[in-house]
């Protein structure tokens, strides 16, 4: 079981430096930052194949970075915006709102 | 053998990101990287077994560091100072990496080997410490003076964020004036993450007595869930001197400080903790902690008070 568990979590790591690949090539700063989404979620993945390797504490950490790497990319889209606290769907025009008329 | 190969696979992953984010060109590749690298070194952590590490960077190293530099890197590009470091400015960093590592790896192999008689005594004191988590029984009673300490750092670096800020905007809210579209994803998220990052960091501190979890990692989520209501717009950040959140930053050192003379005026010594009221005094002393912290890392992320506040909000 073991032995498998750890052939899952190199495949994962495998699968990560994919992403980290991603992240060195870009080109854009979007590419960037979904690799590294990508990246934190198999972070996620692999925490948990440490947890089912005996220790299940580690779960609270797979917890933490499962809450916590979504918010990276708010600050991403903040920085991007042109005032710097702003929001890219405020430029767009509102697609409901016209649609209601 | 499979179990080899899964550490030297994440250790060369640790390395390659760690190379890119100091070689590499490009500020924003750098800053990804560093993000990216935290998410390894928590995996690094979490598999060596040392979960309350693993926690404190997936909380710190993931997440509010990745938002810190993102808008600080955002703010260069606004102002047109994106500017690679040059040549000598990344030699610079190189050497100063490569001195910081040197330092550590001989701190390593300086360490006694092995560090059993430590666990021992650890061991042996820790019924008397009033929590199981052995962590969470150093930071807290047995060097509980050094957290003091560290506890009024983390304030003294938010005065001196606070004295960048310009004399006209001393009286603004803090940070940039949020704003996102209402009923838009931005907003939809602000909404929905922060509610479970509250009863998540609420447990980690709960969880951190006896096992793993504590004041830091908690505080740090609840100081997440906190900036990313502000960042939504939902929430507006405090000015200055709003005595509400005056007393949340200075609470934990308060507690903290309350609970020592009151060892030494009771139990013959500052901080002192005898095992019968430890686990309440140690509870109480991390609730105290946890608010504290939780206000001062999101305000220190929000950054000082900014003038465009009164300029008219959306610029």
């Amino acid at each position: 079981m073991n032995e498998w568990l750890h052939f899952v979590g190199i495949v994962l790591l495998i699968s990560l430096a994919g992403a980290l690949w991603r992240v060195w090539r870009g080109p854009s700063a979007a590419d960037r930052m979904m690799a590294a989404q990508l990246i934190g979620t198999s972070g996620v993945g692999l925490m948990l194949v440490v947890a089912a390797l005996g220790n299940w504490a580690v779960l609270l950490a797979a917890l933490t970075l499962a809450v916590l790497a979504g918010l990276s990319v708010v600050g991403f889209v903040k920085a991007r915006s042109s005032d710097g606290a702003g929001d890219p769907e405020e430029a767009a025009p509102p697609p409901l709102g016209s649609l209601r008329e | 053998m499979m179990a080899l190969a899964f550490d030297v696979v994440l250790a060369a992953l640790l390395i390659l990101a760690a190379l890119a984010a100091v070689a590499g060109r490009g500020l924003f590749r750098a800053v990804i990287f560093f993000i990216v690298y935290g998410v390894l070194v928590a995996l690094a952590w979490a598999r060596l077994g040392a979960v309350d590490v693993a926690l404190a960077e997936a909380a710190i190293g993931a997440g509010l560091t990745g938002v810190l530099l993102l808008a600080a890197h955002g703010r260069l590009r606004r102002e047109g100072l994106e500017a690679d470091p040059g040549a000598g400015g990344q030699g610079f960093a190189a050497i100063g990496g490569a001195g910081v590592a040197l330092a550590l790896g001989w701190a390593w192999f300086a360490l006694p080997e092995p560090a059993t008689a430590t666990r021992a005594a650890l061991d042996s004191a820790l019924p008397d410490a009033g929590v199981g988590n052995p962590v969470t029984a150093v930071l807290l009673n047995f060097r509980s003076f050094d957290t003091l300490l560290e506890s009024i750092v983390l304030l003294a670096a938010l005065v001196a964020l606070w004295m960048l800020a310009r004399d006209g905007a001393w009286g603004e809210r803090l940070g940039l004036p949020q704003h996102a579209r209402p009923g838009g994803v931005l907003a939809s998220f602000g909404r929905v993450l922060p509610p479970l990052g509250l009863l998540f960091g609420a447990f980690l501190v709960w969880s951190g007595a006896d096992d793993n979890g504590g004041a830091f990692q908690g505080g740090t989520v609840l100081a997440a869930s906190l900036l990313l209501a502000m960042m939504a717009g939902l929430y507006l950040p405090p000015r200055i001197g709003e005595r509400l959140w005056q007393s949340a930053l200075v609470l934990g050192p308060v507690v903290f400080i309350a609970c020592g003379l009151v060892g030494a005026l009771v139990w013959g010594g500052f901080l002192v903790l005898p095992p019968a009221y430890a686990k309440g005094v140690i509870l109480a002393i991390e609730t105290g902690l946890t608010i504290s912290i939780a206000a001062t890392l999101a305000l220190l992320v929000i950054g000082p008070p900014e003038q465009a506040h009164n300029s008219g909000g959306a610029a």
